[in-house]
């Protein structure tokens, strides 16, 4: 177990690494100095650009100066944004809760629908249920992300005037941001008229989360019937059925548990999907997260901006990615044991 | 006198064939491929049978609902929007930019992806363990905001984008298709391959590939219902296809502001992306199914 | 009275080209206390016949029967339902690849206890726990399983496939059945865990009188500790009877073919002598022979063998054979 968790962690490390020597190219990749890249500052003065360039060390090779950016990111200077003049990480950290808020509701929506409807599916394949669930699994499967957000608008926003179009509550309400989270932090308030601000919040949250839950609920109502169908199959299933145990007792307590094993595993690679879809649904709400503002940092040309949003998204997903495949290993006997990994 | 059977033959198809009847028999996806043909058909006539050039305005017909509609003109079957453009002429365009252009990419994608997967299968040690974390690190960025950077290094414009989605797209193919290379390594028949004396080329060629090249077409089907879903979203965030491109993705955010005047200028695209990628999982998915009931059988 | 009385099992597979049938009109008939041994090679549709009695045959499979009857209870006409209830009070199977029929994420215990009847504990929940603990303690010693808290700790793929045999055993006599049905339990083992086993099967059945239906390939093993022998052949019964009988005084070819391709360790064999086997494999399920399935292989076919043999008795010793091969002595003589 040390062995693993040391392994895990050095790749960890590596993969950070790497992510941020690829982050460092890109400033000069983007088009422009590299040095307004770097910094986020235009049209210095002589003795500005100086100082600049030794605080970027931009004299030395190109390993210190990646030291430089790496001891940077640490310290938390991200640059500053090109369009606003803010610090880069402030923007981050007040915009990224948003977004966490929106795919984790997202997600927790996708997995209470998704894997009971696959593990219906798979239970009663071949009739009525499965037939039904697989076709509109694929229709929801095949549909563009931007077309159902709009089609929802038009219907229940433009037609039914029962949800709200944009943002993440009504400017009548003032809440503290405290953590961010809105749901968190107008229950941690306790604000006069806060249960109705928790209604209008939960309002607004939720054509965006129905929108984004879509792709990730299909995946995962595919993923678990195709892993309970594998499942079902095996000869333990049969020798239990053999052994008397009834079809209830039979699927809670041997084929859920094998068969959910590869979905916590899927579930993990799915937060790479559920970012990029979580920018689109940001920019057709207005959704105030990190995705909208990276969409509008590349019309804006804003550089220091994307590479921090870049960074920031990325070692969420990394992490993110990280924590799932650790559930999976620990609940997993067999993987469990095995102490060297394939390479 | 009529023919009668004397003997009952046995069938010995070949696994192509075998494939094909399984597949016919699966209504969905025999639809799925009519539709998906008759897609193709269109984006590469497209230019020779639409009514209406692309960007000829018709002054006189400005916003006319589709023609089933009380309003709508027969002129134009499916309306035209707030220039007087014909939309059905349009949409039929827009298939050569959207599809055509998709199945480019996912070709090239599944191609790339081809090359790659094997070489990563193939080694091993270091180099693989390092080649292969290297992928996970890409697998990491989310798929368009790699095509956003891609693009804003590269700058807009279509050809920018198909670049764009087939960098994005391929780390994931390449993840795949490595993992059934190193599957298909795995087992006993390759390794009497290699004990008989075939070289690496070899087997790869004569063993694996033959073995698994349906399985590839089962990933370009996703690669490419992908690849439709990306473009049509970056042309949706005028990051792709600038206007008066008539990618369906453009389309639909050019007419966000009709969105009350005028849906159909809205739903219509979007009905037409919906079918594309529907028609593809549908492929895709029958496939999928025929495989799973072969190796049953 | 009978336990299990199986008369004329059929079982066929409906497909693309036909209907293939797999199991031809195959009776069974067992009593208390009996071994009986179900010998034929592979593919001749013994485990068929297993997993049509116990009721875990794959749908596509048709099963038609003249009467399958488990204690005078037609299992035909049966719910699935009740039928799954009654097979699993007084039936119990095990398997041929142990590790794979055990659920890869569920400790022995967990799995072992599953097995325990619930009634047969009583008490609160407290008082219950302890009993299923002792219980399973107790039926992993009896299989002879001697370090039971470490095997009972841990998951299937960390034990040999020899132990993971023996807990499959226990968690067959964990109901007290009345039949064990072993299909070929011993083919994955080396050598020294399958004697093993058959000491255990062997003691149980005359310890606590459990019949047990053994199915397997294995001759030499099997005759030494079975009352009665079924031979298979392609999913055609060619003889049956009592082991020592059908043994020494093979009356079908198909058995006498067996029983002389066993090798005599005691006399040995001359120098480059081949061994003795029947001409041929067996037919493949889409191509079988009408008729006698052995016609093509056998060294007495003649021309009425195109026509099925009706299984003929005589003393107990069942045969199914135009030309049964009587010895001199006897008063009958072959044509």
């Amino acid at each position: 177990m040390r062995e693993y968790l040391f392994r895990r962690l050095s790749l960890l490390i590596f993969m950070l690494l790497t992510l941020t020597a690829f982050t460092f190219s890109l400033n000069y990749l983007f088009p422009g100095d590299a040095i307004t890249n770097l910094s986020g500052q235009v049209n210095s003065s002589y003795a500005q650009s100086q100082a600049l360039a030794d605080k970027y060390k931009l004299e030395e090779n190109i390993i210190v100066q990646y030291g430089a950016f790496v001891g940077r990111i640490f310290n938390g200077d991200w640059g500053y944004s090109l369009s606003s003049g803010q610090p880069v990480f402030e923007h981050i950290l007040l915009l990224f809760p948003a977004t966490i808020e929106l795919c984790v509701y997202a997600l927790a929506v996708a997995i209470m629908f998704g894997i009971p409807a696959g593990v219906i599916a798979a239970v009663f394949h071949k009739r009525w249920p499965d037939n039904i669930i697989n076709s509109l699994t694929l229709m929801g499967f095949s549909i563009p992300i931007f077309w159902l957000a709009l089609l929802l608008i038009m219907v229940f926003c433009l037609g039914l005037g029962l949800f709200p179009m944009s943002g993440r509550i009504d400017l009548l309400y003032e809440i503290e941001p405290l953590s961010h989270f809105i749901l968190v932090d107008i229950i941690a308030q306790s604000f006069p008229y806060g249960g109705l601000a928790f209604i209008d919040a939960l309002k607004h949250l939720a054509l965006p989360t129905i929108v984004l839950a879509m792709y990730p609920t299909t995946v995962l109502i595919r993923f678990t019937r195709d892993s309970m169908l594998n499942v079902l199959e095996q000869n333990y299933i049969k020798t239990a059925r053999a052994k008397g145990l009834n079809r209830r007792q039979l699927i809670l307590h041997h084929a859920l548990r094998n068969a959910l094993l590869p979905v916590i595993k899927q579930i993990g690679l799915q937060f790479s999907t559920l970012l990029t879809l979580a920018m689109i649904t940001e920019v057709i709400f207005s959704w105030p997260g990190v995705g909208r503002w990276l969409i509008e940092s590349i019309y804006q040309r804003d550089y220091p901006a994307i590479q921090g949003g870049l960074l920031a998204v990325s070692v969420f997903v990394i992490f993110a990615n990280m924590f799932a495949e650790f559930s999976h290993t620990l609940l997993n006997p067999i993987s469990r044991n095995q102490a060297h990994g394939k390479i | 006198m009529a023919k009668f059977k004397l003997f009952t033959e046995e069938s010995n198809r070949s696994p192509l064939s075998r494939l094909w009847r399984k597949f016919k028999a699966n209504h969905p996806a025999l639809v799925g491929l009519w539709i998906f043909i008759a897609l193709t058909l269109l984006a590469l006539f497209a230019p020779l049978i639409s009514p209406y050039s692309i960007n000829q305005q018709h002054a006189d017909a400005l916003l006319l609902p589709p023609s089933w509609h009380d309003a709508g003109n027969v002129r134009y079957i499916l309306g035209t929007d707030d220039l007087g453009r014909d939309i059905l002429s349009r949409l039929m365009n827009g298939a050569t930019f959207t599809f055509g252009l998709s199945i480019i990419a996912a070709l090239i994608t599944t191609a790339l992806g081809v090359i790659i997967g094997s070489l990563a299968g193939m080694s091993k040690g270091i180099r693989s363990s390092f080649f292969n974390h290297l992928l996970d690190i890409t697998l990491s960025i989310p798929s368009l905001l790699l095509a956003i950077i891609i693009i804003a290094i590269l700058g807009p414009g279509l050809l920018n984008t198909v670049w764009a989605i087939i960098l994005a797209l391929l780390p994931q193919y390449v993840h795949s298709i490595r993992n059934l290379v190193v599957e298909e390594l795995g087992k006993d028949y390759i390794s009497a391959f290699r004990l008989d004396g075939a070289s690496k080329w070899k087997i790869l060629v004569r063993g694996v590939f033959p073995n698994i090249y349906e399985h590839i077409v089962v990933i370009f089907t996703m690669a490419l219902s992908t690849a439709i879903l990306d473009i049509a979203a970056l042309g949706f965030l005028k990051l792709g296809a600038q206007p008066p491109t008539t990618e369906w993705g453009a389309i639909l955010a050019e007419n966000l502001g009709l969105i009350y005047l005028a849906p159909w200028t809205v739903g219509l695209p979007g009905v037409l992306l919906f079918i594309a990628v529907l028609s593809t999982n549908l492929v895709g998915d029958g496939l999928r199914q025929v495989l799973k009931d072969r190796k049953a059988d | 009275m009978h336990l299990l009385d199986i008369k004329n099992l059929t079982i066929e597979l409906p497909t693309e080209n036909g209907v293939i049938r797999a199991v031809d009109k195959v009776n069974l008939s067992l009593k208390e206390g009996e071994v009986h041994a179900l010998v034929g090679e592979s593919g001749s549709g013994k485990s068929l016949i297993a997993k049509a009695i116990v009721g875990v045959l794959n749908k596509r499979w048709r099963v038609t029967a003249d009467r399958m009857h488990w204690q005078g209870v037609d299992l035909m006409r049966l719910a699935p339902e009740k039928r799954r209830k009654l097979v699993s009070q007084d039936i119990a199977m095990i398997y041929q690849e142990p590790s794979r029929s055990l659920d890869p994420t569920a400790k022995i215990f967990e799995q072992v206890s599953e097995s325990i009847p619930e009634g047969s504990l009583s008490g609160n929940f407290l008082v219950r726990r302890q009993l299923r603990k002792k219980r399973v303690k107790a039926l992993l010693h009896k299989v002879g399983i001697r370090d039971d808290k470490r095997v009972a700790d841990s998951y299937p793929h960390e034990l040999s496939e020899g132990i993971c045999q023996k807990v499959m055993i226990a968690m067959a006599i964990a109901r007290n059945p009345k039949l064990l049905i072993a299909d070929e339990p011993t083919t994955a083992l080396e050598s020294t865990t399958r004697a093993q086993v058959f000491r255990l099967l062997k003691s149980l059945n005359q310890l606590k009188n459990m019949s047990v239906l053994m199915i397997s390939h294995e001759l030499e093993e099997i005759t030494t500790w079975s009352h009665a022998m079924h031979v298979l052949y392609c999913g055609q019964m060619v003889e049956a009877g009592p082991t020592e009988k059908v043994f020494n005084a093979p009356l079908h070819p198909y058995t006498q073919a067996l029983v002389k391709s066993l090798p005599d360790y005691a006399q040995g064999l001359a120098h480059k002598e081949s061994f003795y086997a029947l001409k041929g494999t067996i037919p493949p399920l889409q191509h079988l022979p009408i008729g006698c399935r052995l016609g093509p292989r056998c060294p007495q076919a003649q021309k009425q063998c195109v026509v099925t043999p009706k299984q003929k008795k005589s003393h107990g010793h069942t045969y199914a054979c135009h030309f049964p091969l009587f010895k001199e002595d006897k008063k009958c003589n072959p044509s």
